[in-house]
């Protein structure tokens, strides 16, 4: 309990209070009373925080929450049909147990311009792409890396959550005559509710989160503004500008943002748990 | 006692010479002893940030004069003693001493001193049928344009002019130096609004967007590289740069000439400064490494020059005393450093307010905006004069 | 079983291009670690080195010092993973099996703090650390040192407790018979005693589960050592470390040696899970049916 209140509770408190004051230096002594400024300065016209790097974050997060989940159903279905399910899963974890500064740095060498997945592209015929230099490509390009890093426990959890689904009840569908999409829809899906809440809720939040990935991809949210994202933006803020008001207040929005869209899932999976 | 030192001289020359200057300190007297550190010049700021708020700060530092704002608020750099701001101000330039100095204030001696300038490939400009370097900002496009090859993948082979995307400084830097040589800033000269909403600046910016747009530059090359392997005729940089392409192209330096940027009128000035710790335990012995290491004199070349001045001249980088740029650069040495010592006369020093670097990276994400075609330049100053004078008139 | 019968020709397609697709990078690292700077610069990119370049495996551990990351990290994760073991199974057991006000609350306080991103209390942990009072030189107020941020505890502290550990161990303490318990009150253990000779045996298999979850998220944690190695870089971890490399200015060079660097700091984890893989498949599963 010593340890929650020293590195929980008042943490939590005293990043509010510097959320709330203006200071240069991060002490209790040198902090001025600020209200609501750092707030103010955060969504203030001409800010980049609302636009681009919030946008960003919450494009970030979805799009890995989608790509994560739909990619583990997929493979997981496919997986329950084949022999050998025990290899194919560990190369699919194999992402999950290695640290993101290897995985980052091996990626953006496939990524490079004039590197393996170009090479590749060219000899199929087609013109390179500049996967992490182009603005229009650079965030996707990263979504790509964090989906495929948290695939292998999608994976595994929805694999595990097949092998609850009763088969008897899809043989009766199946003889009815219903098809494999209708089963999967009608069936399948619906069984594995708690299991692509959980898989959905856990990559949400660490798409939210997302630091180390892109620090590694791109070092400073570029090109441009296009991959810098909430927590990124909080570090600098903190640690390079010694702006320690701003980023706890950016860190506080980031928070009720998060803490947002985890219920709303919550309660979006709840209600249609409801109507079938 | 020990006296810890952080710099970003982690590399080649300039930590060799660092190191060697340190040495001689340590074997010299036996008061106190200096101990380098070293990181990477992208680390140097949240590295003093970070080590500052845990109370680990160094004692002696080596820093980009821009911080020098951000850095004197948060309590970090002692005034300079007294007998030394006497030294500062008749052995320096006006520009370098501003560019150490808050509101009169000397905060460190100016270390570096940097101005831009343009850098060719001889062999590639030859090859686009250029008689010599462009001399009109006309001719800087003609000669970038023929200079360009590509492949049939639509890859770049050679590019006419490189832009660099690296840090904050490497993306600005380039192109302030081009609104300067057309008479522009960044910032207004006192440093609290933006100034990039002039002629010249939109000159620049849409010159950059022509030239990204035609396939001429592509930023997403890394300069460095391309420049060094013979697969870029141009780029704006500092006078620093020659030091690491000497180590870098080998043989093939004679292909680089330097020359000052189109019209020759103006161009940018950047400072590095060592100054002393607010958390340095021992001031005085502090104090008294920074005097040795920039007033004692050392012979260098036939002429009598401060360890500094000869540390930055042997690693191919620019001293900021005005002594020993003259005696350095006088009539021998690398014709290279002529265009930039020229532009001594000329170059404009940034202005170093508090918010300096926030408005800086800023700048770059707007730049890189606009090269990646996601803002026309008219846009991309508009949305940069508008974040950068928010930013900078809140108190935070 | 009807969907036996049908050829399963998409399935394996699909997953073997996924197997492929999640394989590439790892084998593109290890092929690129192993080329010279002149067969890496070689244009178009080729995949397969034209010899063998072992030596870079050697250079990078020279020039990063390799052996001292590996010892910070293996200190570091070692250390969190003994701490939350212990932290986890001692409070899920009073939270399973001791009564005593508020326990309901507690519990669930400690469930909502799981929902509580890390990046929240980034800031106020490194304050906290660095303002402690009485170490490293400070003051009783905090002040004028540098507190905790100079040793091994800076790297480890925050990590010490995990509601999830907690939370995992709490649910399997739970199906410990009370039956068991109570006979050795009974015998006159105390429930130190309870928890060392009873609770620990029966709880091994989760705990082992625990312990390897636990080091292989100590061991790729990035945040938090990155900001501690800038204030202090003798605590710098493997990953941290991974990205020194990268600010070289000759990528020829260096990218092989990078490349072999990050084999070396995923190799320790990677060997881990394919030795003890079905732990971890038992853990990550166990997980959603809690």
């Amino acid at each position: 309990m010593l340890f929650y209140a020293v590195f929980v509770i008042l943490p939590v408190l005293f990043t509010g209070a510097l959320a709330l004051s203006s200071g240069v230096r991060p002490g209790l002594s040198d902090m001025t009373f600020a209200g609501a400024d750092n707030f103010a300065s955060l969504f203030s016209d001409g800010s980049s925080f609302l636009f681009p790097v919030l946008t960003n974050t919450l494009l970030y997060a979805v799009g890995t929450t989608v790509l994560t989940t739909v990619g583990g159903l997929v493979a997981a279905l496919c997986l329950a049909r084949l022999p050998g399910q025990g290899l194919w899963r560990t190369l699919y974890f194999l992402p999950v147990v290695t640290n993101l500064v290897a995985t980052g740095n091996a990626w953006k060498h496939l990524y490079q311009p004039d590197g393996p997945l170009n090479a590749l592209l060219n000899t199929l015929g087609m013109d390179s792409v500049g996967f992490l230099q182009n603005p229009a490509t650079a965030l996707p390009s990263v979504m790509i890396v964090q989906s495929w890093a948290s695939l292998g426990s999608a994976v595994l959890i929805l694999s595990a959550g097949l092998t609850t689904v009763p088969r008897d009840c899809l043989e009766a569908a199946e003889l009815d005559g219903a098809g494999p999409l209708t089963i999967l829809i009608r069936i399948t899906i619906p069984l594995l509710r708690p299991a692509l809440l959980f898989v959905s809720i856990t990559q949400l939040l660490a798409g939210l989160q997302s630091f180390a990935l892109i620090t590694v991809m791109t070092e400073n949210g570029g090109p441009g503004d296009t991959t810098n994202v909430a927590a990124l933006e909080m570090y600098r803020r903190a640690f390079t500008y010694g702006d320690w008001g701003t980023a706890s207040a950016a860190a506080f929005v980031l928070l009720l943002i998060t803490l947002t869209l985890a219920l709303a899932q919550l309660r979006l999976f709840e209600r249609e748990g409801k109507d079938t | 006692m020990t006296l810890k030192l952080l710099s970003h001289y982690g590399e080649g020359a300039l930590k060799d010479e660092l190191q060697r200057a340190v040495d001689d300190w340590n074997a010299g007297q036996s008061r106190s002893r200096v101990e380098t550190v070293p990181v990477r010049f992208e680390d140097l700021l949240t590295t003093v940030v970070v080590r500052q708020a845990a109370g680990q700060g160094a004692d002696i530092l080596h820093l980009y004069a821009l911080w020098t704002g951000q850095l004197v608020r948060a309590g970090v750099l002692r005034p300079i003693p007294a007998h030394d701001v006497r030294l500062v101000r008749s052995g320096f330039p006006n520009a370098a001493t501003q560019a150490v100095s808050v509101e009169g204030t000397v905060f460190g001696y100016p270390t570096e001193g940097q101005t831009y300038g343009l850098y060719c490939n001889r062999r590639l400009l030859a090859a686009a049928g250029a008689a010599g370097p462009p001399r009109t900002w006309r001719e800087l496009e003609a000669v970038a344009r023929a200079a360009t090859r590509r492949d049939h993948h639509g890859n770049t082979v050679v590019q006419g002019l490189a832009l660099s995307r690296g840090d904050d400084s490497d993306s600005v830097n380039q192109v302030l130096a081009l609104v300067a040589a057309r008479g522009g800033a960044f910032l207004t000269p006192d440093g609290r609004r933006c100034a990039l909403g002039s002629p010249s600046g939109e000159a620049v910016f849409s010159l950059q967007r022509r030239l990204v747009r035609s396939g001429v530059t592509d930023p997403a090359i890394d300069m460095y590289t391309a420049f060094s392997a013979g697969r870029a005729a141009m780029a704006v940089n500092g006078r620093w740069w020659c030091g690491s392409l000497l180590a870098s192209m080998g043989e093939r330096y004679h292909d680089v000439l330097t020359t000052a940027l189109p019209g020759g009128r103006g161009t940018l000035a950047t400072a590095y400064l060592m100054g002393v710790n607010t958390q340095c335990r021992h001031p005085e012995p502090a104090w008294e490494f920074v005097r040795w290491l920039n007033a004692d004199s050392t012979r260098i070349a036939g002429a009598l020059v401060t360890r500094m001045s000869a540390l930055q001249w042997v690693a191919g980088s620019m001293t900021a005393r005005i002594a020993d740029i003259q005696a350095l650069f006088g009539e021998h040495g690398d014709p290279n450093a002529r265009p930039f010592l020229d532009a001594l006369a000329y170059a404009t020093p940034e202005p170093n307010g508090p918010k300096a670097q926030q408005a800086k990276a800023l700048l770059r994400k707007n730049i890189e905006e606009m090269w990646s075609g996601r803002l026309s330049a008219a846009e991309a100053i508009g949305i940069t004069c508008r974040q950068v004078d928010r930013e900078l008139c809140h108190p935070g | 079983m009807t969907h036996h019968r049908r050829a399963p020709l998409l399935p394996w397609l699909i997953t073997t291009i996924g197997a492929l697709v999640m394989t590439l990078p790892f084998t593109d690292m290890f092929l690129t670690s192993l080329k010279d700077p002149g067969d890496y610069a070689h244009l178009p990119y080729r995949f397969l080195p034209s010899a063998f370049a072992f030596a870079n495996y050697r250079d990078a551990a020279d020039e990063l010092d390799l052996a001292t990351l590996a010892r910070t990290s293996i200190l570091t994760a070692l250390t969190v993973t003994v701490s939350v073991l212990c932290t986890s199974s001692l409070a899920g057991y009073a939270l399973a099996k001791l009564r005593f006000p508020g326990r309901a609350l507690l519990f669930r306080f400690v469930l909502a703090t799981m929902m509580l991103p890390p990046f929240l209390l980034l800031i106020p942990h490194f304050l906290i650390l660095a303002h402690w009072p009485l170490a490293g030189g400070n003051d009783l107020y905090g002040n004028g040192g540098a507190g905790l941020t100079t040793g091994i505890t800076a790297l480890v502290l925050p990590f010490t407790v995990s509601a999830f550990g907690i939370f995992l161990m709490r649910q399997f303490i739970t199906t410990i018979p009370d039956e068991i318990l109570e006979a050795a009150r009974l015998d006159g253990a105390g429930e130190l005693t309870l928890w060392w000779r009873i609770v620990l045996p029966q709880t091994t298999p989760a705990l082992i589960t625990l312990a390897l979850l636990t080091f292989t998220i100590a061991w790729n944690e990035y945040i938090w050592p990155l900001l501690i190695s800038t204030a202090n870089p003798c605590l710098m971890t493997l990953p941290v470390g991974m990205q020194l490399l990268q600010g070289h200015l000759d990528p020829q060079r260096t990218t092989p040696l990078l490349m072999a660097a990050l084999v070396i700091s995923a190799l320790p984890v990677l060997a881990l899970f394919l030795l003890l893989q079905r732990h971890y498949v038992r853990g990550i599963t166990e997980i959603v049916e809690l």
